[in-house]
Order: structure tokens, then sequence, then C-alpha cells
């Protein structure tokens, strides 16, 4: 049987976890300062959830009152400047998204966090009337990670080429790119007749090849491209001696897979 | 005279006894490369940097020129994107023969160290390339010195382009393949 | 051969005949402009811009995906390529923001450097600034005259950390190495260096001008609720009177100690920015003269003391057996922060440059957002050109000094 790995999460994973090892957290506090208290008293029912993180006050919301919490961060408490907007995706461990917003106090320079969870599939509604600046990182949200986004004058993908297949920063995507994404400039330039020509992508940083002409400097002996440097050495398939592996049977076992 | 013998072959029929039509072109061609200013990252801030004042590039003759029908040799500075590999094919193509690539920086030589979706890996997959470039971000005077190797290079080379080989996969089947 | 029609338009052309007259230009992602890879389609009605659609994502690398992919330290020499003109600069806002996330605090000396080392990154970006943007204006001489300064500073960076354009010269907990003999005296001798060429040659040459008066005066006017709305920050928007200085305000390393002005203009043009620029190097070389004679005072510790996150100095890891044992886990697996999220604000010479870390206690990162000040004002490309003209166009791109590698990531 191969090995089971767990399609929902593809980011790399730490190779060593102590299985007793309990993380911290950062540490929380009350909301004490007065002007963070006017905050959470103006928004009332609204939060659902409020505290103080690293000197920030975070404000937990429903995602369907983001505008209105917005609006009154703006024009009752003085949240004028919108400095960053995203989501994390935490659908695999609870089918969700959590979108923050970073809203920033220019005259008393305090910042808070808004932070509300969708479900996968759920749309929220765009602040690009409050806030200039949500034009395009929303449509960098959707890009990266398909959130629509109701109401936005432009939604189009902006970092992405349009035609991209996928969101990219999705835990589901890949680092290296799914099949779409490793063939696509092949395919965009030259069509995909040339996938078997122009050959696949080399994602091992560390593939040597003796005899390569490319990339290796021998300055002072440099030939065309494609000419032969081996001299006369055949290509050998790494072999193994016996006091390395033992009990290696070679005629017993089986390759089941190449190694990539 | 009549014992002296005019070896036409060698000079290409011209009465010089010494230099032959491919010397003269190749000086004419190595010691005037003219770039195409196609910097893309960090790397194309290095290039500007030989370009400039203390690594000046002007003194091998390179000009930076905008535009790719006026440009000899393309210094490819810096990561290839994904979205921006179809036009860095488009202005290779629109370049007039006889044209060189220079790739500089390791995101430009194999995709360096971003190891991702969205990242070319190599602008040998998509441009025939004559010098790679190794360095993250390669010093001024490492370009300056491809740039040397490229003259080098162009002064062995024969007058007569169809001669020259290059690594251009497209053309191994015999179709050149073109962008409209 | 290719025929356009409706249906299918050529690329470039997307709209070949539009009723209007208006014209359909394609300033595309390679230009002389110097500044990246920014695709603007422009819809000219003549000379005059009517519509502009900044087109990005030239230059993603996928640099969010990597850090959820790498540990933290891995992940540093990564953000050296977001802003790489000044890459101090990223460095030192990411490793803050990790090191707000642990909590711990770099020891005096490793904040007088780093200060330093951001002070010079911010002199170098805005040499870079003037240089670009007077090439593209058309006073070439001042690119080749700032890139002569530039330069020495460079040769400053490649002293103290070996680079000259990406540096990593900063880690998470500190700094790596201390400044090597004769560092000071060279940077002391640059400082006034770059004062006496700001004076003399790029004010001297520009801030009387007749020709860069007309080209720049009345450009890229922004008002302060605009600014303020799309996002921007730092020069753009004390450009437009809102005086907001992220290290007088928000205070980090050492800036609360340190005796500097903010300079911030009523103009809200580009002639109001470009003397912004002038008078914020001033400003860094006063500080960076603050700066030298604090050094001596301090302490040699580099890094901080935090062996839970951070690896001991390499002293102690080549002759303590628990200090080697500690480095070998933290180089392979990582350091685990705590779970939760932070966002730390910084002053780029761009801008306010913003990581925010999720951390759910693994050795990688969940999320990492950089909040990039380009990318906003790319965004407000978009309104700022309508109505200008075709030169004034290249004249905005300058101004708002954005840089390709932060805006895509």
């Amino acid at each position: 049987m191969r090995k089971y790995v767990p399609k929902d999460n593809v980011q790399g994973k730490s190779y060593y976890t102590d299985r007793y090892w309990v993380a911290p957290r950062v540490p929380r506090s009350e909301v004490e300062d007065a002007h963070f208290a006017s905050v959470v008293t103006a928004l009332g029912d609204l939060a659902k959830e409020t505290y103080v993180e690293l000197g920030q006050l975070v404000v937990h919301i429903d995602a369907t009152t983001n505008f209105a919490v917005l609006k009154t961060l703006k024009e009752k408490c003085g949240y004028t400047q919108c400095s960053e907007q995203s989501a994390v995706d935490y659908l695999a461990k609870d089918g969700e998204f959590e979108l923050f917003y970073q809203l920033l106090n220019v005259n008393e320079a305090k910042r808070v966090r808004v932070v509300c969870r969708i479900k996968k599939g759920e749309a929220i509604e765009s602040v690009q009337p409050l806030f200039k600046s949500a034009n395009f990182a929303e449509r960098e949200m959707f890009d990266m990670f398909g959130i629509k986004v109701n109401n936005h004058p432009f939604l189009k993908r902006i970092i992405m080429p349009d035609d991209w297949e996928g969101h990219p920063l999705l835990k589901t995507y890949p680092l290296f790119g799914d099949e779409f994404a490793s063939w696509y400039e092949v395919d965009k330039i030259f069509g995909k007749e040339y996938r078997d020509i122009i050959g696949p992508e080399n994602r091992d940083p560390a593939k040597v090849d003796r005899h390569d002409t490319k990339r290796f400097s021998r300055i002072g002996y440099e030939v065309p491209f494609g000419a032969d440097i081996s001299e006369g050495e055949k290509e050998q398939a790494v072999e193994y001696s016996e006091t390395f592996l033992v009990n290696y049977n070679k005629k017993g076992s089986k390759q089941l897979d190449e190694r990539k | 005279m009549a014992q002296h013998q005019v070896n036409y072959a060698s000079s290409a029929g011209l009465p010089i006894a010494l230099t032959s039509v491919d010397k003269l072109v190749n000086w004419g061609r190595s010691n005037s490369l003219w770039p195409l200013t196609y910097g893309l990252a960090c790397c194309a801030i290095e290039m500007m940097a030989s370009g400039a004042s203390r690594y000046d590039f002007d003194r091998m003759g390179t000009i930076f020129r905008a535009s790719p029908r006026q440009a000899d040799v393309m210094i490819l500075a810096g990561t290839l994107s994904k979205k921006h590999s179809e036009f860095a094919r488009r202005l290779y193509d629109q370049m007039t023969e006889p044209k060189w690539v220079i790739s500089m920086g390791s995101c430009a030589n194999t995709g360096g160290m971003f190891n991702t979706y969205a990242t070319v890996q190599g602008v040998d997959r998509i441009i025939p390339v004559d010098i790679y470039l190794p360095g993250c971000a390669p010093r001024p005077e490492t370009l300056q010195y491809a740039l040397m190797m490229l003259q080098k290079k162009i002064r062995k080379e024969s007058a007569d382009m169809k001669k020259n080989t290059k690594q251009d996969l497209t053309n191994q089947t015999g179709k050149r393949a073109r962008l409209i | 051969m290719q025929v356009a029609n409706k249906l299918t338009p050529f690329f470039e052309n997307l709209n070949f005949e539009r009723d209007d007259n208006t014209m359909v230009i394609n300033f595309g992602p390679q230009h002389p402009s110097a500044h990246g890879q920014l695709r603007l389609v422009l819809e000219l009605d003549g000379e005059q811009v009517v519509k502009a659609y900044p087109d990005i994502g030239y230059l993603h690398r996928g640099i969010e995906k990597m850090a959820e992919n790498m540990t933290y330290n891995e992940f540093l020499p990564t953000t050296d390529r977001l802003d790489y003109i000044a890459s101090t600069s990223n460095n030192y806002a990411y490793a803050l923001a990790v090191e707000k996330l642990i909590g711990v605090e770099a020891p005096r000396r490793a904040q007088v450097i780093r200060t330093m080392l951001l002070e010079l990154n911010r002199v170098i970006s805005h040499l870079f600034f003037i240089a670009t943007h007077a090439l593209d204006v058309g006073a070439m001489s001042v690119f080749l005259y700032a890139f002569r300064e530039r330069e020495f500073a460079m040769d400053l960076m490649e002293d103290y950390c070996g680079a000259r354009l990406t540096h990593s010269a900063v880690r998470i907990g500190g700094v790596p190495l201390d400044l090597p003999a004769g560092w000071l005296e060279n940077i002391a001798a640059f400082c006034d260096k770059v004062d006496y060429e700001v004076e003399h040659t790029y004010e001297a040459l520009l801030t009387e001008n007749r020709i860069w008066k007309m080209r720049l005066e009345d450009v890229g006017v922004i008002s302060a609720e605009d600014a303020l709305n799309w996002g921007c920050t730092g020069p753009m928007l004390r450009g437009s009177g809102v005086k907001y200085d992220i290290r007088k305000e928000e205070p980090y390393e050492l800036y609360s100690e340190l005796d500097f002005d903010i300079p911030v203009s009523e103009r809200c043009d580009s002639y109001g920015r470009y003397r912004l620029y002038m008078e914020e190097i001033r400003q860094s070389t006063r500080m960076i003269r603050q700066l030298i004679p604090m050094y001596a005072e301090t302490e040699p510790q580099l890094m901080a003391h935090a062996p839970q996150y951070i690896s001991a100095t390499k002293e102690e890891i080549m002759t303590q057996n628990y200090a080697l044992m500690q480095h070998f886990v933290l180089v392979t697996q990582g350091m685990r922060p705590p779970k939760g999220e932070v966002y730390v604000p910084t002053e780029s010479p761009k801008g306010e440059l913003g990581f925010y870390i999720k951390s759910e206690g693994e050795p990688y990162a969940y999320r990492l957002k950089c909040r990039a000040p380009s990318f906003f004002h790319t965004g407000l490309l978009q309104e700022l050109l309508v109505g200008t003209y075709i030169a004034d166009v290249v004249t905005i791109i300058g101004t708002t000094n954005i840089v390709f590698g932060e805006v895509d990531r």
C-alpha cells in the first residue's frame, strides 16, 4: 500500500513533531485602553468577541455585518485607512476561511483588526465604497483564494494570468503548482505539441547531471549545446554496495516507482 | 606580382591578406552590442548599476535600447514569471537577427530560489540562451565579464548566420514557433 | 494571418474601433521607465488619459506560499527580494513581526546596528528614487550622480554583510555580524558626502529648475482624504499633508530615542513629494550621525538570548554541547512560535511595510501576508492618471515610487 498523503493540506510539514508538544498562545488581554473601550462601545452588538493582542484591538464579527462594522469604525471611531485585507485558509481544519481587515486610526495612531469567518462558497460584501484600497485587495483575495466579493466594481484576477485555473494560496494547491501550472508557459507560447520537446520542469534543486552542457561553467571549454562531453563514459545507474544495504536481494525486490 | 598567389577562398575575395570579412563583421558586432532593456526584478538594479557611473557599460559600446528592433542582445535580468513568459518570447521574436541572449541571475537561469507555481524554471525553456550568468544578484563586474565572454563567442562565429547553431528547442523539428 | 474582429480582438488593441474615437494603448510590461513590470492599459483622448487600468502580476513569484512551506529563518532571505532596492527594510519588518510574535527583544548593540542599516537603506532607496525619477522625466545626469552616491552606500553594505543588493543583514533576534573595523568612520564620511551632494548636486540641479518645476508641479495631485482612503502611506501620505510617520507614532527599534523631524508637504503634488524625499535623506543622515556614538556604549551582544527560539552565538555552539543540540533542532525543524497572529507595521522607504503572520505553533507559518505599500500605490494609479497627459503618466509612475517585487510578491 502506498503511503496515505492527506490532500486537504498539501503544504510542507516539519519532518518531526514532538507528540507531547503543546504550543503556547500569544497573550491576549482585556480591553482597558480608553480609546479601544470607546470603539467597543460604538460597535455594541456587532462585535462578537473583543480583546487586545500585542497592542492592537481584535474584533471578531459576523461576516454578514462587515460593511456595517467598517462603516461604524470609519465614521464614528476615526479609522480612516484600511491598511490590509486578506484571508486565511482554514478549510482543512474548520471548513471556513478567516478574513481579516487591518484598520488604522491616523489621529490616535491605533490599529484595529476586524476578523470574520465565512464558509466555502459564501461571498462577502465589498467594502470598496468605504475604503478604495479594497479595490485591489479584494481582487487579490479573490485571485488567491477564490472568495467571491459582492458589489465589487471589477472582480477579475489581478496577480495570476487571466486564464489561470486554480486559486494558488489555498492549502490544497501545491507549492510547485498542479499540472496546469507546470505546463502553462509551454502551452501558451508554443502549444501542447512542444511539451515533449521542451520537457518537464526541473523542480529538484539538487539534480546534478555530470554531462550537462547547459548550466555548468566550463570556461575555456565551451561547446555548443547538446554536444557530447561524456568522453565515452556511459550513464550508469547508482549501484549500492553490499555493506551499505544489508540483506538486499536485488532479484527478490521490485521497483515500485522511479526515483523522482 | 604573378608569383604572389592571393588565396581568394580565405579572404572572401578581398585583396587584404590578413583581415577576412568574418573578422571585420564580428568586430563590429561584438564591440557594439546594444542590449534590450529587459530588467525584470532585482538583477535589473544591478544591470542599471553596471550601466551607471562606476561600472560603466558604455565603454564596451553597449547602449541600452528600448525597442527590440534596435537591440542585439537581450539581457534577461530577473525572475521570469509565467504571466510574463509570453511577452518575453514575443520580444525575443521581434528582435532582428543577429541576436544573442544573456540570462542574468539565478532566477533567469533556473528559476532561482523561487521554486513555485508562478515562476518559469529557467528562461531557456522558452528562449535560447547563449551565456548563463550565475549570482543572486550578480555583481556588475560579473555582468561585464559575461558580456566580454559573449564578445569572445561572437568573434568565433562565422559571419554567415546560418552556420551558427544555437540551442533552440523549437528549431529541432524544423518548424519555427512564431507568435503573431 | 490573424484577423481581428469584435469577438477575437488583438491582444493589445482591446478595442480597435470605438465610437468616441479614443485610442487604447498598452504601456507594456517591458518599458524603459525602469520601474519594473507594470502594464498600463491607457485609453487616450488625444494626449489626455481618459481611463487607466493597471495590470500587475508580472513578477508574481509565490512568496507568500513559500512562507507556508519554509521555516521562519529559512524565509528571511526571501523577504530580501520584495523591495529589492532597500532589502534590509524588508528583512527587518519580517524579523520584527516574528520577534513580536515570539516576544523577544533584540539587544542594544543589535538595535543600534539595525537602526543604522535601516536609515542607510532609506538613503539608498531615496537615491534610487531620485535617479530613476529624474531619468524618466529627462534629467539623465542626475541618474549617474545618484548612482555614484549609491555605490558608496552599497560598498558600506557590502563591507558589513557581503552583499550589495540582497542583504539579509538582519536575523530574527538581532544581527548576525558585528560592524567591521573602520565602518563607522566610513559611514560618517558617507553621510557628509550625501549631505553635500543633496544640497549641491541634486537640489542645485533640480529644485529651481524651470523644466523640472513645469514637469512636476500640479502633477499627480492627491488630496489627504483620498490618500488615506486608497491606502497610501509613507511619502505619498506625507506629501499630501497628513503628518503620519510610523517611526514617530508607533516607534520601534531606537527611533524613540533619536532626534529627527518628519517632513510634510502641503502641496499634494509630485514637486512636494520630491522635496520631501530630499529632506528625508537629510533626516536619515542626521539620524545616522546620532547613532554612531551610541555604538561604543553598547555591550557586545548581537543576538537575543531566547534559547527556545534563537540559536546561541557561534562560539557557544562550537564549544557547548547543549547549544549545538539546540542549534541543530532550530535549523532542521525550525523554531515554533506561539499560536496567534501579529501585524507589525514599519516605515520602509516606500511607505508602510507590514507583515501579518498567523502562526499555529508549527515551524512553518500558517499564513504570511505582506502588506506592501507599492501595491496600494499602484491601485491609486487608476484614479491618479485620469485627466493627465501621456508625459505626466511617466512622472506619476515615478513619483509613486513603486517597486514590483512588492506589488506582485
